[in-house]
């Protein structure tokens, strides 16, 4: 008993499951919500509002719109399932179940993570039957397609359980959406292109990482790009690599989980 | 590890809270393979740290753990595939059935699919939980969270068995149920910590006996070393914990 254990795949494989049980006690909230906002979403800006909008760089305005619709969606299904799933462990006390169980850190971190990808992995292929309807979905590059909703999900997967390990009310458990996420998610450059700004304000979307999220989809859905080659995957991975760090630091301390 | 490695070697045990309240202070104790150990002490006394700080619920603020000779903070994988823990309060999902709570322990044990499908079942059998399997845990009376809460602590068939409270609001006859149920599986090999309020249970069930009074033990010994004053172990008990000793405790011997 005393040799080193590998990697614990059916205690992994046991989180998802739970979690997936868990989220399917919920489906009008975790699935039909987002799907019926983005139908409306497409339907107003893209179909009705963009019917007299002019192409944008050859595309119908419903195309260009429909990538950053499901890369919102996305980032809400990640961050929503994540804080959710730590923090209800945490509230009813059965993040204990996992503290007691021969689980690595890692292996909690990536067994939430992973449900955290399905859930945003679902939710986008809803929005894709979606936007066929409409005509508008597309797909440039497929493997970019699922690096960008992967990449993000891990983001907003890691940032959604450090914000569940310190919140202590469900109060504070919604403040980095209302103030972060909301707002520079609408700012990145969901429903304009950065030419559409005026030149002197184009700087903020350059900074916004929400911008090179939904650019990098609108590429590998559409072919459509306004940052520079790269930047996006660079900035994108260099945040996974920082947060999925910090993640295991507190983990590994036990802020918020242990006594 | 030897035949003499114990179950659980404590040494120099300090658990201060993040508050700066003190919880246990230089706690020292083993208990041997086999054991059925009782683990007394007021409330707040300590005991549900310790068994925190053996377990991974709560941090160690300095001291040594070991599990069979296993490190339980630097091996804490290791370590906790050994022990199955019933904590005193209900830290289950609420809303999942009885089945899903005690599958899902034995997944984060690692038990493949057959295997735990067979202690699940056997251990819903045995905890009289048949009738409720299917029920949420939120609608199970009492008495019946108790029992899954026991099963759940039993499902990878652990080394070492730590029963915080089990008895603690659950009816006669399941209180004699699992004292026999316990005695079984003391008897094929399971070493068992025990804390209860009931000292009645202690002196039924135990062989070995520990009082904790201010995050310190203040007694520890062969249960028979107890009996050897009048009102025994409640005396005992009252004496090392700093409680007078009244006439109705002495006589009860």
């Amino acid at each position: 008993m005393t040799g080193r254990m590998g990697i614990n795949w059916i205690g992994l494989w046991t989180i998802i499951r739970r979690e997936w049980s868990r989220v399917w006690r919920v489906p009008i909230q975790a699935f039909l919500a987002p799907w019926i906002s983005a139908l409306m979403f497409i339907f107003i800006f893209g179909y009705v509002v963009g019917g007299n909008i002019r192409h944008i760089a050859g595309h119908r305005y419903v195309e260009f719109v429909l990538p950053g619709v499901l890369m919102l969606n996305v980032v809400n299904a990640a961050f929503l399932q994540s804080t959710s799933q730590i923090y209800f462990q945490r509230f009813l006390r059965y993040i204990e179940e996992t503290l007691v169980s021969p689980l690595s850190y890692v292996e909690m971190i990536i067994g939430s993570l992973a449900m955290t990808i399905v859930r945003s992995v679902v939710t986008s292929l809803g929005i894709l039957v979606i936007g066929y309807a409409f005509g508008a979905t597309h797909m440039y590059n497929i493997f970019e397609f699922l690096f960008w909703i992967v990449s993000v999900s891990i983001i907003f997967g890691l940032l959604g359980i450090m914000i569940a390990l310190w919140a202590n009310n469900f109060e504070q458990l919604t403040m980095l959406n209302v103030f972060f996420i909301a707002p520079l998610s609408f700012v990145g450059g969901v429903f304009n292109t950065v030419s559409m700004l005026p030149p002197f304000m184009r700087w903020i979307a350059y900074a916004n990482p929400f911008f090179y999220f939904i650019n990098g989809l609108r590429h590998a859905m559409i072919g459509f790009n306004e940052a520079p080659e790269g930047l996006g995957v660079l900035v994108t991975l260099g945040l996974i690599a920082v947060l999925g760090l910090a993640t295991w630091r507190l983990f590994s301390i036990g802020y918020g989980l242990r006594e | 590890m030897t035949a003499a490695t114990p179950a659980i070697s404590i040494e120099h045990l300090r658990k201060v809270y993040r508050g700066g309240t003190v919880a246990v202070e230089d706690l020292s104790m083993q208990i041997a393979p086999g054991d059925f150990f009782g683990f007394l002490g007021p409330n707040g006394a300590g005991k549900s740290t310790t068994i925190h700080c053996i377990t991974g619920i709560a941090t160690v603020t300095s001291g040594k753990i070991e599990i069979f000779g296993i490190d339980a903070v630097k091996d804490y994988r290791e370590a906790r595939r050994m022990i199955g823990l019933s904590p005193q309060e209900f830290n289950v999902d609420t809303f999942a059935t009885v089945t899903q709570i005690i599958d899902w322990m034995g997944g984060y044990f690692g038990l493949r699919e057959a295997e735990r499908k067979s202690r699940v079942d056997m251990l819903i059998q045995r905890f009289d939980l048949t009738a409720h399997a299917k029920k949420q845990f939120r609608e199970l009376s009492g008495g019946l969270k108790r029992r899954v809460i026991l099963a759940r602590a039993l499902v990878h068939d652990p080394k070492l068995l730590i029963l915080d409270e089990p008895t603690a609001g659950v009816d006669v006859e399941l209180r004699l149920d699992l004292w026999r149920y316990l005695q079984e599986l003391n008897r094929e090999g399971k070493t068992i910590l025990l804390t209860s309020h009931y000292l009645e249970e202690i002196e039924r069930l135990c062989r070995t006996i520990a009082i904790i009074a201010a995050g310190k033990i203040v007694r520890q010994g062969p249960k028979e070393e107890f009996f050897t004053v009048p009102g025994g172990l409640e005396s005992a008990y009252l004496a090392a914990t700093g409680k007078p000793v009244t006439h109705a405790a002495a006589g009860a011997a």
